[in-house]
């Protein structure tokens, strides 16, 4: 049995946050599962979190009003350090904007761009990065 | 126009035998010259003395190109050789070079084909800035159209998906909700689409409009929306005199600033309104949609009538409305204010003259 994980899920739209607990739930890996449909209210969640020896898995969708999915990840990279180890950066959208894609590698904490929506096949392949 | 020259005389019988016809600036030197330029950012043609104390024309030409480089450039000289013919095209970019002692037909048929070229590379220069910002605008379009059309049908593909493992029928109809929400969104968007083409493309067609009936029609929607969400909603329309504009365009914006202000209400707040007044007075419509809805915050104010710009994601919206909104008035030479208090709620006033 792998190891449990802690889940944030950060996006606009509250069917995508739906879609997106649902099959983090299905997986069995998740120890929580929290979602927000506005970057600030995530990265307060962030900030304000008690340390925990539980790695997280962020699912940050990028086009959103307010802060988008760009301006969340460089306010999470400039977090402390001991606040920012133990997250892991996915970022999550239906751009097929290729400027989007080439600037998601730019961003050092982000680990992958995945194309919308969050399938089975997909997650899968992101738990098997953190077995 | 600039005439610039060392000799008093000539600057003298310049302006006598042009006065009537042109609005005639003159200079003695260069100082003066560039002066009067910076004063007067409407001057066109500049004509310059070759032979100046300070420095020639072509030199003054070529100093002034950065600061000034639309006036169109006129040199005069009393001798002409090949090589300052050729350094005053390529450092002064001149557009003409007259002969002392000038004609007064001369310098007239130069200074008229130096203002229409003029003319024309000002229009150029607006046109071009017109389809670029044309560009910009399609750049933005087709980026926010892969967002907002692809957005709703990934979700639904997402939950697709998603339900062919589920078996509980509770959780699959909440899910064929989900789907149905999803793809309303896309629906309203494709309509703000249509708006923004008919707006963008389609002739304006000036027609008499009665107002009650317009009100009615739009109002009638929003009566029911009005019950469902029990936002109380007022609407008074006075019109005494007959007024004059494009039903379309009207439609649009009225069925954008109603459905924002129904849409930004405070959830589980008592005695929420939405009040329209339309008053037609002076050959001029004035149209306010006002609520105590969740209001605009302070640093948004500015951006709320951009294309795709969403202050807020407290509701499902294209970021397209009051961009059309603004778009239309434009057609219609109107105008729009809004007064805004984050948490009170907003007030949309849009003034619109009767064609």
């Amino acid at each position: 049995m792998s190891a449990l994980l802690n889940f944030i899920v950060v996006d606009d739209s509250k069917l995508d946050c739906f879609i997106a607990e649902k099959i983090i739930k299905n997986t069995g890996r998740s120890e929580s599962v929290n979602t927000f449909q506005q970057a600030t209210d995530a990265l307060v969640y962030i900030k304000t979190l008690a340390p925990t020896t539980t790695p997280s898995i962020v699912f940050v969708d990028i086009q959103m009003p307010v802060m988008n999915g760009f301006e969340f990840v460089e306010a999470f990279e400039a977090l402390p350090e001991n606040i920012r180890q133990g997250y892991s950066i996915y970022m999550l959208s239906s751009s097929i904007n290729e400027n989007d894609i080439a600037k998601v590698k730019g961003y050092q904490s982000v680990k992958q761009f995945l194309n919308k929506p969050l399938t089975n096949n997909a997650i899968t392949v992101v738990l098997n990065q953190h077995s | 126009m600039l005439y610039i020259d060392d000799e008093q005389n000539n600057l003298v019988s310049f302006k006598a035998s042009f006065r009537f016809d042109y609005n005639v600036f003159i200079a003695n030197n260069t100082e003066e010259a560039v002066s009067i330029l910076r004063q007067n950012p409407d001057i066109s043609v500049i004509l310059s003395d070759q032979k100046m104390p300070d420095k020639t024309g072509v030199e003054f030409f070529e100093e002034i190109r950065q600061e000034f480089p639309n006036p169109v450039r006129i040199l005069i000289t009393g001798y002409a050789d090949i090589e300052s013919v050729i350094s005053a095209i390529n450092r002064g970019h001149v557009f003409r070079y007259i002969k002392k002692p000038w004609s007064e037909e001369d310098i007239r048929s130069s200074i008229d084909q130096a203002h229409k070229f003029y003319i024309t590379t000002a229009l150029l220069a607006i046109k071009n800035d017109e389809l670029q910002k044309a560009y910009n605008e399609l750049d933005k379009f087709a980026y926010s159209a892969t967002h907002d059309m692809r957005g709703p049908i990934l979700s639904v593909l997402g939950i697709i998906d998603l339900s062919k493992n589920t078996e509980d029928v509770g959780e699959i109809k909440s899910m064929l909700d989900m789907m149905e929400n999803a793809m309303m969104k896309l629906d309203n968007y494709i309509q703000n689409l249509h708006d923004y083409y008919s707006i963008r493309r389609g002739e304006v067609e000036i027609e008499d409009i009665h107002f009650p009936d317009l009100a009615k029609e739009v109002c009638d929607i929003y009566e029911v929306t009005s019950k469902m969400n029990n936002v109380r909603f007022t609407n008074t329309v006075t019109q005494t005199e007959g007024f004059r504009s494009d039903d379309v365009s009207l439609k649009i914006i009225l069925n954008n600033l109603l459905s924002n202000a129904f849409k930004y209400q405070q959830k589980g707040k008592d005695e929420c309104f939405v009040e329209l007044t339309i008053e037609v007075l002076k050959g001029a419509a004035v149209i306010t949609v006002k609520d105590n809805g969740i209001g605009i915050p302070e640093n948004s104010i500015n951006q709320i009538f951009n294309m795709f710009y969403r202050a807020t994601n407290e509701e499902v919206g294209s970021g397209f409305g009051l961009y059309n909104v603004k778009d239309a008035l434009g057609k219609l030479s109107g105008k729009i204010e809004v007064a805004s208090k984050h948490g009170e709620g907003t007030t949309f006033t849009v003034t619109i003259p009767s064609k």
